[in-house]
C-alpha cells in the first residue's frame, strides 16, 4: 500500500518490551511510543521507488481497462449484443463487492467501541476512493442494460410500473451516492490527519493539508462534531451499501433472467461484499506491513480479530447460499430447476465450483485453525483466495444472466439455457484494468495522509495499556462513553 | 452509560442467592396460580389428544393454525440464549454478564414448550416415535428428506446443547450453593456440582468449555430456526411460503423476539428480586441498542420478503399480499404488526431516556413479541387461508377458544418453569459478577479517569 521511503519505525515502548521477556507465553506485541506515532506515520506518505513502480504498473493496467471499456462500447456489436457485456457486469459486481464492503470493516467495530480497530480505520475507509472506478464501470454498463419495456412488453423487475429507464437512473444515483458517502467517511476520518500534515509536513502536502483540514485544531467541540459525523456517515454508508447491492443485484442480474425470483439474492450479494471487504482490508494491511514498514502499527491483534470476522463471514456466505439453494432444490418447480440449471450446474458450473471452493470451503478449513488466524500471513493468503472466489462468483452470476436471450426475457421462466460465453481480450482488459484503477486511486491518496490514522493510533495507545497479568500478558482497554 | 459499582463478594452472594437460601413471599402464591393454569392446560391437551384435533375446530384449508404459530413463536424466543450468551461471550461484551443465565434458561424453557406443539398438532402423539430410526425389525425408516423430520432433530440437538451450555455455566454457582446449604439441599447441590472446588484447573476447563460450547452452539442456533423455516419454504404448493429468504428472515426475527423476551424477563427479575445493583439501566440500554440494529435488519428482510413476493407478478401471490395488506381484518392486523414489531418500540428506543427507563423497556419488549407473534400468524395462516384450485372451502379461519387456551397455557408453562428454576438456582451468575468486578479497571487520561476492562491477550 504505502511504500515506505525511509527505514522501518523502530521505536518501541521499552517498558513493555522489557515485560515481554521471561514470560512463558509468546512475547506481547510491540507497541510504538506515542510520541513517535506522528513522525513515523507522516514519513510513510513520502513516495519511494517502490511506490513509483507500483503506481506506474497500476496506471498501465488502468489504461488497458479504459481500452477494454472503449473496445466494448465501440468495437464489434457495441451495446447491441448484451451477452458481450457479461464480463463487464461481472467486473462491476466484483468491484462493488470488494471495494464497497471494505469501509464497513471499521464502521461496525468502531460503533461497538472496539479499540483494536483503530489502526485499521483509515485503510478500510481508503477503499471508498476505489469506488470511483466502480462508478465509471457502471456508467459504461448502463448503456448496454435493456430498458424495462422491450418489444412492447415489460419485464419483471423491482420497478414494476416505474418509467422504463428507472434501473439505469437509480443505479447510477445509488452508486454515486455510495461513492460520495464513502469519500465523505474517508475525509471525516482523515480530517485531524490533514491538520497533522498541515503542521508537520512541508511542500504540497502541507498546502493541501491546510486546505483540507478546514481549520481543525482539535478543540473539544471539533472532536465531538467529528465523532458524530463519522458515526452518521458510517451508518449512512451501511444503509446505502445495502440499497446499492439490492439495486445492482436485481437490475443487473436477477431481472435479466425470466423466472428468476430469489428474495435472498440481494442479501447474499451484500453479505458477500462484507466478506470481501474484510478480505480486501486484510490484504491492504498485509501490503502496508510488507512495503510500508507498518509492522508495529498493524499488529497481530488486528489480523487475529479480522481473521475471526473473516471466518464468521465465510460461514455466513455458505449459510446465505444454502438458504437459497435448498429452496430451489426442494421446490423443483420449473423455474426452480431453471435457476439451478443456469446458475449452478449449467454453463458456468466450473465458475460456481471455484466460487464455492474459494469463498467458503478453503477459508473454512484454513481459518478454523487458531494458528492460521493468529498469524499475519495466514489471514492474508485466505483473504486473497476469497477475493478470487468472489470474482468467479460474479462471473457465474452476471455471466449467466447476461448470456440469456433477450428475446425470452418476457417468458414465465427461461426455457433455453445459454452456452458458456468466454471472455475476449477486451473483457480481460476490463477485469484487470478497472480494479487496477481503483487501487491506483487508493495508492495516490496514501500520499496525502498516512494509511494508518495518526489520531486513531494515538487514541489506540492512550486507551489501552499493556500489563502483566499473572504469568501472561493482558491489556487494559478503556471504554469511554 | 457505565454505572459501575464496586460490589463485594459477600454482598453478591447474599443478594443473588436470596431466591435459593430463602423463599420470597410472592413466590409460592405465584407458582401455585401458574401451576393451576398449567394443570388446566394439560387437561385440555389430554382431552384434545383423546378426542382428536377436531375439538380445536381446525379444518381445511387451514390445518396449521395457532398451535403451529405458537410453536414457531417459542422456537423464536429460544434464540435469545445463544444470541446473548454465545455471541456476546465470544465478542467479550462486558454488559452480557447479568443477562446470560436468564437468556440460556429462556432458551431451554421455550424449547421444551415449543417441542410439544408439533407433537400435539400431529394428533396421534403416541406414534411420534416413528420419527426416530428405531423400527429395526419392520424396516420402517423416517424419510430424512422430509423437513418435518428435520425439526425434531434440529430442536433436539439445540435443546441438548442449550441445556449443556446452561449447566456448564451453572457449575461454579452450584458449588457455591452446596457450601451454603444443609441436609437434602446440600446433597442435591453436591450431586449437581460434580465436585466443583474452584481450583485453577476446574476454572480453566469451565472457561474453555464455555468458549467451545459457544462456538459449537452458533451453527446449531442458526440451523434450528432455518430448519423450521424450511418446513414452509420448501413447500411450493402454499402461496407465500416458497421463498428463499425464509431461513435468515426467521432467524433474525427470532433474535429480535428472543432478545426482547430477555428484556421482559430481566425487568421482572429486577422488580421481583430487587436486584437493582446487578441489573442496571445500562444493561437495558445496551440491549436496546442491540435491538435497534437487529430490528432494523429484520425490517429490511420483511421488506425484501414482501417485494419479492409481488416481484413475480403472478396472480395468486399478488392476491395473497393484497389480502394481507388491504383486506379487512388482515389489514388492521398488518398495521398492528408493523407498529408493534418495529415502529413503536424502535422509535422509542432511539431515545436514551427510554432505553434507561426499565418500565418503558418492559412494555416495549412485550409489544415486540405481540408483533412477532402476529408475523408468524401472517406467514403460517395467511398462505393457507387463500383459496387454491384444490380447496373447496371458502370459510375464513378464526382461532377457536380451545386454541387460544392452549396458547395461553404455553405462557403459563414457561413462566412456571422459570420460577421453578429460580427457586433452586440463581438467575444471575454469581461468578460472572465477581469476574466482572475483577476485570474492571480504570485508565487515567489527563485528569479524567476512564472506565476500562482487563483483557487477557491471546
Amino acid at each position: 500500500m504505502a511504500s515506505h521511503a525511509g527505514s522501518k519505525p523502530q521505536n518501541v515502548d521499552p517498558a513493555h518490551k522489557a515485560e515481554s521477556h521471561g514470560a512463558h507465553h509468546k512475547p506481547a506485541a510491540e507497541r510504538p511510543l506515542p510520541e513517535q506515532v506522528m513522525p513515523d506515520l507522516v514519513k510513510t506518505t513520502a513516495a519511494g521507488s517502490k511506490f513509483k513502480v507500483a503506481a506506474l504498473v497500476l496506471a498501465g493496467l488502468s489504461v488497458l481497462g479504459v481500452i477494454g471499456v472503449v473496445g466494448r462500447l465501440f468495437g464489434g456489436t457495441g451495446a447491441a449484443d448484451q451477452k458481450e457485456w457479461g464480463y463487464v457486469a461481472a467486473t462491476l459486481g466484483f468491484m462493488l463487492t470488494v471495494f464497497g464492503g471494505a469501509p464497513m470493516v471499521s464502521v461496525a467495530p468502531s460503533m461497538a467501541k472496539a479499540n483494536w480497530i483503530r489502526p485499521v480505520t483509515r485503510i478500510s475507509a481508503l477503499f471508498s476512493l476505489a469506488g470511483v472506478a466502480t462508478a465509471l464501470v457502471l456508467l459504461a454498463l448502463v448503456v448496454a442494460l435493456p430498458p424495462l419495456v422491450t418489444e412492447g412488453a415489460r419485464r419483471r423487475s423491482i420497478w414494476f410500473d416505474a418509467p422504463v429507464y428507472s434501473p439505469h437512473f437509480w443505479s447510477i444515483v445509488g452508486l454515486v451516492g455510495l461513492v460520495v458517502t464513502g469519500i465523505g467517511l474517508w475525509y471525516a476520518n482523515s480530517l485531524p490527519d490533514f491538520a497533522a500534515m498541515r503542521d508537520h509536513s512541508n511542500g504540497w502536502r502541507q498546502r493541501w493539508g491546510k486546505k483540507l483540514a478546514r481549520g481543525f485544531v482539535g478543540t473539544q467541540g471539533q472532536w465531538r462534531s467529528l465523532r458524530l459525523r463519522i458515526g452518521m456517515l458510517g451508518t449512512l454508508y451501511f444503509l446505502v451499501l445495502i440499497f446499492v447491492h439490492f439495486l445492482i443485484s436485481t437490475d443487473f442480474a436477477m431481472s435479466m433472467v425470466a423466472g428468476w425470483r430469489d428474495a435472498i439474492f440481494p442479501m447474499y450479494h451484500s453479505l458477500g461484499s462484507l466478506q470481501a471487504g474484510i478480505a480486501s482490508t486484510i490484504i491492504a494491511m498485509w501490503a502496508a506491513r510488507k512495503w510500508g514498514g507498518l509492522d508495529k502499527y498493524l499488529g497481530h491483534d488486528q489480523f487475529w480479530a479480522l481473521g475471526k470476522l473473516l471466518f464468521a463471514f465465510s460461514l455466513l456466505w455458505f449459510y446465505f447460499f444454502i438458504s437459497g439453494f435448498i429452496v430451489f432444490w426442494y421446490g423443483r418447480t420449473d423455474s426452480d430447476i431453471m435457476v439451478l440449471d443456469l446458475l449452478i450446474r449449467g454453463p458456468y458450473k466450473y465458475a460456481f465450483a471455484a466460487a464455492f471452493l474459494l469463498c467458503f470451503f478453503l477459508p473454512w478449513w484454513t481459518l478454523i485453525w487458531n494458528r492460521v488466524r493468529a498469524s499475519v500471513t495466514g489471514p492474508a493468503v485466505v483473504a486473497a483466495i476469497i477475493i478470487v472466489g468472489h470474482l468467479f462468483d460474479k462471473i457465474r452470476i452476471y455471466g449467466s444472466a447476461w448470456s440469456t436471450d433477450p428475446a425470452r426475457i418476457h417468458e414465465r421462466f427461461l426455457t433455453v439455457i445459454p452456452q458458456t460465453h468466454y471472455p475476449d481480450v477486451f473483457d480481460i482488459f476490463v477485469i484487470v484494468g478497472a480494479p487496477a484503477l481503483g487501487i491506483l486511486l487508493m495508492l495516490l491518496a496514501s500520499r496525502m495522509v498516512p494509511v494508518v490514522s495518526i489520531w486513531d493510533m494515538k487514541q489506540f495507545l492512550m486507551l489501552s495499556k499493556p500489563v502483566k497479568y499473572m504469568k501472561g500478558h493482558a491489556l487494559i482497554v478503556a471504554k469511554p462513553d | 452509560m457505565q454505572q459501575r459499582r464496586v460490589i463485594d463478594q459477600v454482598h453478591t452472594n447474599r443478594v443473588l442467592l436470596n431466591g435459593q437460601l430463602a423463599t420470597p413471599k410472592w413466590w409460592l402464591p405465584t407458582v401455585t396460580l401458574l401451576g393451576l393454569f398449567v394443570v388446566v392446560g394439560w387437561v385440555l391437551i389430554g382431552f384434545m389428544l383423546n378426542k382428536g384435533l377436531g375439538v380445536t375446530g381446525l379444518n381445511r384449508p387451514v390445518f396449521w393454525g395457532v398451535m403451529i404459530v405458537t410453536f414457531v413463536f417459542w422456537v423464536g424466543i429460544s434464540h435469545a440464549g445463544i444470541m446473548i450468551s454465545a455471541i456476546l461471550r465470544l465478542t467479550q461484551a462486558e454488559w452480557r454478564r447479568p443477562v446470560t443465565r436468564t437468556a440460556e434458561l429462556l432458551t431451554v424453557c421455550s424449547l421444551l414448550t415449543a417441542l410439544l406443539f408439533p407433537a400435539m398438532q400431529d394428533g396421534r402423539v403416541w406414534r411420534d416415535y416413528w420419527m426416530m430410526p428405531m423400527d429395526w425389525a419392520r424396516g420402517v425408516w423416517p424419510n430424512p428428506r422430509s423437513p418435518l423430520i428435520w425439526d425434531p432433530f434440529a430442536i433436539g440437538t439445540y435443546l441438548t446443547g442449550a441445556t449443556l451450555f446452561l449447566y456448564v455455566a451453572l457449575l461454579p454457582d452450584l458449588g457455591n450453593l452446596r457450601d451454603r446449604t444443609k441436609g437434602v439441599m446440600h446433597v442435591f447441590y453436591s450431586v449437581l456440582a460434580l465436585g466443583w472446588r474452584g481450583n485453577p484447573r476446574q476454572w480453566k476447563l469451565q472457561t474453555v468449555g464455555g468458549i467451545l460450547l459457544s462456538a459449537l452452539m452458533l451453527p446449531i442456533f442458526v440451523s434450528v430456526h432455518s430448519v423450521v423455516s424450511w418446513d414452509f419454504a420448501v413447500t411450493p404448493g402454499v402461496e407465500g411460503w416458497h421463498s428463499t429468504i425464509f431461513a435468515p428472515y426467521f432467524v433474525i426475527g427470532a433474535v429480535h423476539s428472543g432478545v426482547s423476551a430477555v428484556v421482559t424477563v430481566m425487568a421482572l427479575m429486577r422488580w421481583l428480586w430487587k436486584w437493582d445493583d446487578f441489573i442496571r439501566p445500562e444493561h437495558f440500554d445496551a440491549l436496546a441498542r442491540l435491538l435497534i440494529v437487529v430490528a432494523t435488519g429484520w425490517l429490511g428482510f420483511t421488506f425484501l420478503e414482501l417485494i419479492f413476493a409481488v416481484y413475480s407478478q403472478e396472480g395468486q401471490e399478488v392476491a395473497l399480499r393484497e389480502m394481507q395488506i388491504f383486506t379487512w381484518p388482515w389489514n388492521a392486523w398488518f398495521i398492528v404488526f408493523l407498529l408493534t414489531g418495529y415502529f413503536i418500540p424502535v422509535g422509542m428506543w432511539l431515545f436514551k431516556s427510554v432505553r434507561n427507563n426499565i418500565a418503558l423497556m418492559f412494555w416495549t419488549s412485550i409489544l415486540v413479541n405481540v408483533g412477532m407473534w402476529l408475523e408468524r400468524y401472517f406467514i403460517v395462516v395467511g398462505g393457507l387461508s387463500r383459496k387454491t384450485p384444490l380447496v373447496n372451502s371458502w370459510a375464513t379461519y378464526r382461532p377457536s377458544a380451545y386454541e387460544w387456551a392452549i396458547m395461553a397455557w404455553s405462557f403459563a408453562w414457561v413462566s412456571f418453569l422459570l420460577l421453578l428454576f429460580a427457586r433452586f438456582f440463581p438467575l444471575v451468575p454469581l461468578f460472572e459478577q465477581k469476574e466482572s468486578q475483577t476485570f474492571s479497571a480504570e485508565i487515567k487520561i489527563g485528569r479524567a479517569r476512564v472506565p476500562a476492562v482487563l483483557r487477557e491477550q491471546e
